[in-house]
């Protein structure tokens, strides 16, 4: 960049210097670049529409590093603000979120539990393509495994549920990111002990060493593939037996996944405890298997209401037809018996 | 905290309830081989709905029971409590070993 010199000042330099002279080009001038800018401010277009300079000369270079912030040591993923952005992120996009309590667990007995889970998810069979013709998302590659920093999970969880980036927009023109003031003196206002909000619900579970488990969409069929592995429960979510995989039952692994407790999980936006989790993930085929039982049983039902309905319009018709034939026949025996004959060959 | 005279932990919490955080914060202070060096632990989680309180049991080598309310003393009353038996164990474990 050119150093910057006002116009103002050039000029009055320029002045003060004797033997430089702005209209005179004859001769080269004595310092090139004090002619330079004032030949440019003669140049210069004031309110013109059209820019001389091209946009693109604009752009800052995109490894650009401005002065006043240079870049950090720290990793960026450990930054707490990138940490809170992470976690609104995922608390957004992510339908069901399993929370376990860890109890020291070791370095290698993580790797051993993630292994198990990642094996675990490679065996659960792809789900059937959908009746729309649209194939469900790829699960199994993209269920992780990680330790929260809970204060941090917590606020991400204030402003995911008391933070509406919409309507902030509307009331002001400030930024509405999530690390904005605007999102901060939203959490701040929030009635945070509200029982009907989840997140009443669900902070005291997010208190001492917790993990989380995340799907990126609802499959109870890998649900409980996760559920066999790390929270056992026999007769729904029975473990892999020793012969099947082996793996499992080793030192390091039973020992890290002794102290992983399913303390609760949020599905859909909702807080659930460990036996609601199992439930979800007892519901066979998933959200297509549901749709037909909820179809099955709507069309039962309307079934079951189209017989009622119509048996106690049969049995009045029935009675008031008894009723007229038994008054007909005591009037005249003969002629109507004869006329019911006709009537019951037509 | 002094684990070595522990031999079994018995935990029943709410994870929903507020109150059950010393409980379970005393799960997360055992250390991480505790299972393998023959301490028993045993962990229970109660519905989101259930009122009951937390409870934690702690058995030690002697065979004295304790039962603690992790409601009332926290974290740090109940690290004394069991600290405070723990220390006349290992004088005693002391005097015996010479």
């Amino acid at each position: 960049m050119p150093p910057r010199i006002s116009n103002s000042s050039a000029r009055c330099i320029g002045r003060a210097l004797p033997t430089q002279n702005p209209q005179c080009f004859s001769r080269p001038p004595a310092i090139p670049w004090l002619t330079r800018t004032s030949q440019a401010s003669s140049q210069r277009h004031y309110a013109s529409a059209v820019s001389p300079i091209p946009l693109g000369a604009l752009r800052l270079p995109d490894d650009y590093i401005p002065p006043t912030k240079p870049p950090s040591a720290r990793r960026p993923e450990t930054r707490k603000s990138q940490l809170l952005r992470a976690y609104t992120a995922l608390l957004r996009s992510t339908p069901l979120i399993l929370f376990f309590q860890h109890n020291n667990v070791t370095a290698v007995e993580w790797a051993a539990v993630r292994r198990e889970l990642r094996k675990a998810l490679q065996e659960v069979e792809a789900p059937f393509v959908a009746s729309d013709g649209k194939v469900p998302a790829d699960v199994a590659g993209s269920v992780e495994l990680q330790v929260l920093r809970t204060r941090i999970f917590d606020i991400a969880f204030r402003v995911v549920e008391f933070f509406d980036p919409k309507i902030a927009s509307k009331q002001s023109k400030a930024y509405t990111h999530d690390l904005s003031p605007a999102a901060y003196e939203s959490i701040k206002a929030a009635n945070l002990a509200d029982p009907n909000s989840t997140y009443a619900t669900m902070s005291p579970l997010l208190s001492g060493p917790v993990c989380a488990v995340t799907f990126p969409a609802v499959s109870p069929a890998h649900l409980a593939a996760v559920l066999k592995i790390m929270a056992p429960s026999p007769p729904a979510f029975p473990a892999p037996t020793r012969r099947k995989n082996p793996g499992y039952y080793e030192l390091t692994a039973q020992s890290g996944l002794q102290k992983l407790l399913l303390i609760g999980g949020r599905i859909e936006g909702k807080a659930f405890d460990g036996e609601g989790v199992k439930w979800v993930g007892g519901i066979e085929g998933g959200m297509e298997g549901l749709r037909a039982q909820l179809v099955h049983m709507l069309q039962s039902a309307g079934l079951g209401l189209a017989t009622t309905l119509e048996g106690g319009a049969k049995g009045l018709w029935l009675a008031l037809e008894g009723r007229r034939t038994q008054l007909d026949e005591e009037k005249n025996p003969k002629q109507e018996t004869a006329e019911a004959e006709a009537e019951k060959k037509e | 905290m002094i684990t070595r005279f522990i031999t079994e932990v018995n935990a029943k919490f709410n994870p929903f309830s507020v109150a059950s955080r010393s409980t379970r914060l005393f799960l997360s202070s055992l250390p991480s081989d505790a299972r393998s060096t023959g301490m028993k632990i045993n962990a229970k989680l109660l519905p989101q709905t259930s009122k009951e309180t937390a409870s934690l049991m702690v058995k030690f080598k002697d065979g004295k029971e304790m039962d603690l309310n992790g409601e009332q003393l926290g974290i740090k009353g109940i690290i004394e409590e069991v600290d405070r038996h723990s220390r006349a164990l290992q004088k005693q474990a002391d005097l015996t070993d010479g």
